[in-house]
């Protein structure tokens, strides 16, 4: 607290970023948020939450006629513009903000002081939701080839792998500790996942330590026991992520890649996908592409293929295509390595995993896989996503980038994935904002250190709380059984641009109408539904009479606490729980929130009236409200915030005359389309 | 239905596999098991595209018996003219194959059983564009010919060279019947027999949709100057004028209008007042010659909306190209000369820009598509641009009526292209109405086909000229602007995907009468629903297969679509539907019915429920009264 100067800064302008219009409002500035609440006596007067993780950098621009701007660039790429009037505040928020983006130490993350009203033990059961052990059994180790080793049970032979390693029953401790040492950063040769079909074995590590000509019997001799847990291929594949170049120089640092002389039975491969640095400058030039205001289209184009950052995406999936056919197709295990094995090596071995398994691509199976792929080995959250003031060339998108590869195959497989758009946006809000343990620290270790488990909650307990948000309405588990192997096609129309993460702030660039939404509000009406044709048949039940068709019997009459959100008073919020920004891409949160406030207000106080009998009436009653008139009004309402401002603009525009016959770029500026009654 | 139960086999005689893997699926054998399902008597039709897959998932057809006959199920009135075996057809995605090839008055039918399932390849003539023979016979003996069709693929076929060197190739037989019109043959659209269920040549009936539009009324009245075309010719018979300018005034507009298409009536906002008025450019020429009659008319027209003291003219063209046209004697509106019209531009380019645009897009997509520089190929065919300068530009107009409650003049040169995409586009926002599948066909019969759209000459049905300057996929261009719009507002229309692709095949199939000729005057005097077959007659027969799961009528809404870069794409379906890669989406608008079908269960269980317990209550005593008995969630209100 000791940072804030001004806590509270009246009569600010926020800019649209790429409209004309702007809305004023009172700025508070608390320990953990920026928030900017706007002055409006309206209803749907908008709110503003930012996290100070989230902020990336603030930017004070030279002072104006109408006060002093500050631009602020968040890391899940909003970006906001303030007008402050008053330089001096402007000063006093922007001098506290760079001193409170910049925690030294992890103690001063929000994750520490978050507190969403649990007691110890649901914050453990939090944390025991995944279990990795578990994990590796529904895969199937251990098993007669792949044995649970204790090598690493202090972190002794690698301390940036997790304890618990699975490797070829062969495989014996002296060979394990001989090939850790042949491996950069000791991360030798372990199984990641198994593919229990043709018992292929998908193993990563990181790079030899070959140089030009060293080699090592033991780590030749672990590749050899992978190679004979998998009978049925005589070969390991050697999937080398990096383009061959870079493999090249790195043996000048006595570091480098597989000689396939050396290892017996081994077919080495690279797969060319590049660094943490070019795909930093790549994403990095993405933005500014898509920042720019008044973008043509041959620009838009042409700075989204020089931006490189599709093809990039494009390399992943590749590559990952290449293992899942390696591995199911051919039976053969593979073993993946970039560098250090934690960056293109983790991409690369969860998305052939998505792609193997449909069980990764369920809401609990992604945790999971991120738990295991990601967290437990060793991908640096902290210095990638910058968590503490750190290196600035360590921070790279390489988490976002795999979010973004699975985002591209959900739109080539809408029935395959049990989770929506939103999911992988939150994942990716809460991998930057710090407010859950699961991402701090580098690795496992540091993160037993920091007692994260006693001391913070965990994201996935959060999120499995509000599942119900993340569905996918065209899921269907029968297309799982079909296909349990996915072969995403890699043609370069696939890779789109992903509006929704990109733009996920910016209202003026939201679809019109979307389909999930539609969708969703159907599932809603449907589930709804059922609800009252359960209390109906109960209460006939109650009458005494069977009902006349048999339906399934009832499951749960009410849904288990779904509906449950509070909604976060502005003024004592930031230590509140919980803090949940509001789907835009959904327009409002997926279901309307003040629906489903209304619906539980109803719910109690027809439970309180009634003692909870009529069910059957009080469900009609949410249901029949909720249908028409309410919901009818949804495209129209949230149209016409901002239509006024966009009509002025584009009549000002127009009317001007000599700006619209200039540029062509006015054109641009009718991006405000609205849909909304006439009469 | 029965009676489009003759053209059910059509085109496919082996349904091929439901997932048949990247590499075995031919473009075309995906066809064939498309229309085995379904039974487009079709353009050939499949689009891969996210709609095919509900026709996939439907229950297979038995397969036919002639399943193993080389030539196709044949239309009405549709005869076999000649048949080839040993062709070789070369194709881009699978290699060569060798077939049988049989050329009927209708279609080219090839096929080949050298794989397995069965390649079929079933195309209209009515989509070749032009025939060439490439090269002179090869040392083998082969000789070898192109077909470029319109609807963005080349196909290339190889035979023997005649032994006997008397008879006719049977590509010579292909250009006489794919160019009957350049033939002195006749379009088989006017021989085609089916019978269908549904006339769609009583959709469009002029004066029902000005009823429906609440005309005539105290400022616009139908006249009937045009009755025998002879005001304008290429303009419908019945028009709409402002009520206070007689006809022999109305005469002396058309003399001050290019081709006689004096500024009319296409649609009035039903509160407003506010219109949609189209016609051709002024014939003003170099010396800025003025017309009295044109200026007053033009000031009626914005007295009949009291809302406004303005009037909006868009020229459709870009500036430069306007007063180009002076020199030719067109030109553009002066805002001396007419008082409170403000004149905008919209910049949108000419036929001959279009053409070229498209056919860089079929350079770049068709039939490879090089990976590492797509998007800026994509680039260099402007075609984006394009369209996106067309959505704008009718955003504008839809906004000026609706927002701007102010009535609105569109034209370009002849006001026949240009205009009738930005017209019918701005309708379609603005009207909700023509936004279900009756109204939309509507829409094309009234501002494209009826106010004469010139069909014949943009598309150049049956006539072997294809360097014809006049042909230009104008039309095409506004359906992919359709299409735009579909993808941002999913559920307001009640057409999909496919119905938007069927008509684009048909546009070129020249099985139905619909977009034959020029003008309504040249389809009155061909008599051509008499002599043809409507394809709305087909369309409407097999509604089902053409409607959007997703609909909500929103019929108050105005739709103002977002003409940003980032909302727009390449209509991959439409322009990539040949490329096996094309993965088809899977079938989301099937698990949507689903689930409409799953909550119309519920919803009708719920119902009966209802009534038993309030028949219940209401004997039994130990209830208290206020059952439930107002009905559930009506089906189609959510937003």
């Amino acid at each position: 607290m000791e940072h804030i100067r001004t806590p509270k800064v009246e009569q600010v302008r926020l800019l649209d970023r790429f409209g004309n219009k702007a809305t004023s409002g009172t700025l508070y500035l608390t320990a953990t948020h920026l928030i900017f609440v706007e002055s409006s006596s309206t209803a749907g007067s908008q709110e503003i939450w930012i996290l100070h993780h989230h902020i990336a950098s603030v930017e004070k621009q030279s002072l104006t006629t109408t006060g002093c701007p500050l631009l602020i660039q968040c890391r899940n790429f909003r970006v906001v513009h303030f007008v402050v009037q008053r330089e001096r505040d402007c000063h006093d928020i922007y001098s506290s903000l760079l001193r409170l983006l910049r925690p030294v130490v992890y103690e001063e993350l929000y994750a520490f002081a978050y507190n969403p009203k649990q007691n110890d033990q649901q914050r453990e059961e939090g944390w025991q939701l995944i279990d990795l052990g578990a994990e590796y059994e529904r895969m199937g180790v251990p098993c007669d080839q792949w044995q649970l080793t204790d090598v690493n049970r202090d972190y002794k032979v690698c301390e940036t792998y997790p304890r618990n390693l699975y490797v070829p029953i062969t495989a014996s401790k002296p060979i394990i500790v001989g090939s850790s040492k042949f491996r950069s950063k000791g991360r030798f040769p372990v199984l990641t996942f198994f593919y229990q079909e043709k018992k292929a074995a998908v193993c990563r590590c990181s790079q030899p330590l070959s140089g030009f000509s060293a080699r090592c019997l033991e780590d030749e001799g672990l590749l050899q026991a992978i190679s004979r847990a998998n009978h049925n291929s005589r070969f390991v594949y050697v999937m080398d992520t990096r383009p061959k170049l870079n493999a090249m120089a790195n043996r000048a640092a006595g570091k480098g890649y597989e000689n396939e002389d050396n290892y017996s039975n081994i077919r080495f491969q690279f797969v060319g996908i590049e660094n943490i640095h070019v795909m930093r400058a790549s994403l990095q030039k993405l933005l500014e592409v898509v920042g720019v205001r008044t973008l043509s289209m041959s620009d838009y184009l042409m700075g989204l293929e020089s931006s490189g950052w599709l093809r990039h995406i494009k390399a992943v999936v590749d590559a990952a295509i290449f293992l899942t056919k390696a591995v199911t197709v051919e039976g053969a295990s593979v073993l993946v390595h970039c560098s250090d094995g934690w960056d293109r090596t983790a991409q690369v071995c969860s998305l052939g995993a998505l792609l193997m398994d449909p069980y990764y691509r369920t809401i609990k199976g992604l945790m999971v896989l991120i738990e295991k792929d990601w967290i437990s080995f060793g991908h640096k959250f902290a210095d990638r996503c910058d968590q503490l003031d750190g290196d600035p060339k360590e921070v790279s998108p390489v988490f976002t980038q795999f979010l973004e590869c699975v985002w591209q195959l959900t739109e080539q497989f809408p029935q395959a994935f049990e989770f929506n758009e939103w999911f992988l946006l939150q994942i990716h809000e809460h991998v930057h904002s710090c407010q859950y343990g699961n991402f701090l620290g580098n690795n496992q270790r540091q993160r037993e250190e920091l007692q994260l488990r006693e001391r913070t909650h965990s994201l996935w307990a959060y999120l499995l709380s509000e599942q119900h948000n993340y569905m996918n309405p065209f899921y269907s588990p029968a297309h799982a059984e079909r296909h349990p192997v996915l072969e995403p096609s890699t043609l370069p129309y696939h890779f789109k641009f992903w509006r929704n993460m990109y733009h996920q702030f910016d209202r003026s660039m939201h679809p019109r109408q979307s389909i999930l939404k539609t969708t969703l509000t159907l599932r809603e009406n449907s589930r709804k539904a059922e609800d009252t044709l359960h209390a109906l048949e109960k209460r006939l039940h109650q009458l005494g009479v069977t009902p006349v068709v048999t339906s399934e019997p009832p499951a749960a009459p009410l849904p288990p606490a779904r509906d449950r959100r509070r909604s976060s008073p502005p003024n004592n919020a930031p230590l509140l729980p919980p803090l949940r920004p509001d789907s835009l891409i959904l327009g409002e949160a997926p279901l309307s929130r003040k629906e489903a406030q209304r619906r539980e207000e109803e719910e109690q106080e027809q439970q309180n009236d009634q003692g909870g009998e009529e069910l059957g009436e009080e469900a009609t009653e949410s249901s029949a409200s909720s249908s028409s008139d309410t919901e009818r009004t949804v495209e129209g309402s949230s149209a016409t915030d901002s239509r006024k401002q966009s009509y002025g603009e584009l009549e000002g525009k127009t009317y001007n005359g000599e700006a619209c016959k200039e540029e062509p770029a006015s054109v641009v500026n009718l991006e405000f389309g609205v849909a909304r009654m006439t009469c | 239905m029965e009676k489009s139960g003759s053209i059910d086999s059509l085109g496919s005689k082996r349904s091929s596999s439901r997932q048949p893997s990247v590499d075995s699926l031919s473009s075309t054998s995906t066809r064939s098991d498309r229309s085995g399902q379904a039974k487009p008597p079709s353009a050939d039709s499949v689009s891969p595209t996210e709609l095919s897959p509900e026709l996939r998932v439907r229950p297979k057809a038995p397969i036919k018996a002639e399943s193993d006959k080389e030539e196709p199920q044949l239309l009405p009135n549709e005869t076999v003219q000649d048949m080839t075996k040993d062709v070789t057809y070369i194709c881009p995605f699978i290699g060569a194959l060798r077939g049988t090839l049989t050329i009927t008055n209708y279609r080219l039918f090839f096929k080949s059983t050298d794989r397995e399932p069965a390649f079929v390849l079933d195309l209209p003539l009515g989509v070749v564009s032009r025939v060439e023979k490439i090269g002179g016979a090869s040392s083998r003996g082969d000789v070898s010919y192109g077909l470029v069709c319109k609807d963005m693929r080349n196909l290339r076929f190889a035979h023997k060279q005649m032994e006997d060197s008397l008879r006719k190739s049977i590509f010579e037989v292909l250009m006489k019947f794919a160019f009957p019109v350049s033939n002195g043959l006749q379009i088989f659209a006017f021989e085609y027999g089916q019978v269908f269920p549904e006339n769609g040549w009583k959709v469009y009936d002029a004066q029902a949709e000005y009823k429906r539009l609440g005309i005539p009324n105290e400022s616009w009245r139908i006249t009937k100057v045009n009755d025998h075309y002879e005001l304008c010719d290429t303009y419908p018979s019945t028009l709409v004028v402002p009520v206070n300018i007689p006809d022999d005034e109305v005469k002396r507009v058309a003399a001050f209008r290019a081709k006689g298409r004096i500024p009319v009536l296409s649609w009035i906002h039903p509160e407003s007042q506010a219109t949609v008025t189209r016609c051709s450019q002024p014939m003003v020429g170099v010396n800025g010659k003025r017309s009295k009659e044109d200026e007053k008319y033009l000031q009626a027209i914005m007295d009949a909306n009291a809302q406004s003291h303005k009037l909006f003219i868009f020229d459709a063209r870009p500036s430069v190209n306007a007063a180009a046209n002076k020199m030719k004697g067109g030109g553009y509106e002066s805002e001396d000369a007419y008082q409170n019209a403000e004149l905008v531009f919209l910049d949108i380019h000419n036929i001959h820009v279009m053409r070229e645009s498209l056919r860089k897009v079929k350079e770049v997509v068709y039939p490879n598509i090089e990976e590492s520089h797509w998007l800026s190929n994509l680039e260099s065919t402007h075609w984006l641009e394009h369209i996106k300068l067309i959505l704008a530009g009718a955003l504008r107009i839809a906004d000026k009526v609706e927002s701007g409650k102010t009535s609105v003049v569109v034209h370009c040169s002849d006001g026949w292209d240009r205009t009738a995409q930005l017209t019918s586009l701005a309708m379609l926002m603005l009207d909700g109405y023509y936004r279900t599948i009756q109204g939309f066909q509507v829409l094309l019969e009234k501002e494209w086909l009826s106010f004469g759209h010139r069909f014949q000459m943009r598309i150049g049905h049956g006539d072997k000229n294809h360097t014809d300057a006049d042909r230009s996929p104008v039309f095409v261009q506004f359906m992919d602007c359709v299409w735009q719009m579909t993808r941002q507002f999913p559920a307001a229309f009640e057409f999909n995907e496919y119905f938007l692709v069927t008509i684009l095949d048909h546009l070129y199939s020249c099985l139905f009468g619909t977009f034959l000729c020029n003008s309504e005057q040249q389809r009155v005097k061909e008599e051509i629903p008499k002599r043809s077959v409507s394809l709305w007659s087909y369309i409407n027969s097999q509604l089902e297969e053409f409607t959007n799961p997703l609909y909500v009528n929103y019929y108050n809404h105005v739709l103002f679509p977002v003409v940003s870069l980032r909302h727009l794409e390449l209509w991959v379906g439409y322009y990539i539907r040949w490329n096996p890669r094309m993965r088809p989406q899977e079938p989301v608008h099937q698990r949507y019915k689903e689930l409409l079908a799953k909550r119309a269960e519920l919803q009708k269980r719920v119902e009966e429920l209802q009534r038993e317990v309030t028949n219940r209550s209401a004997s039994s005593s130990s209830e208290r009264a206020g059952s439930p008995t107002r009905s559930i969630t009506p089906v189609q209100t959510f937003v």
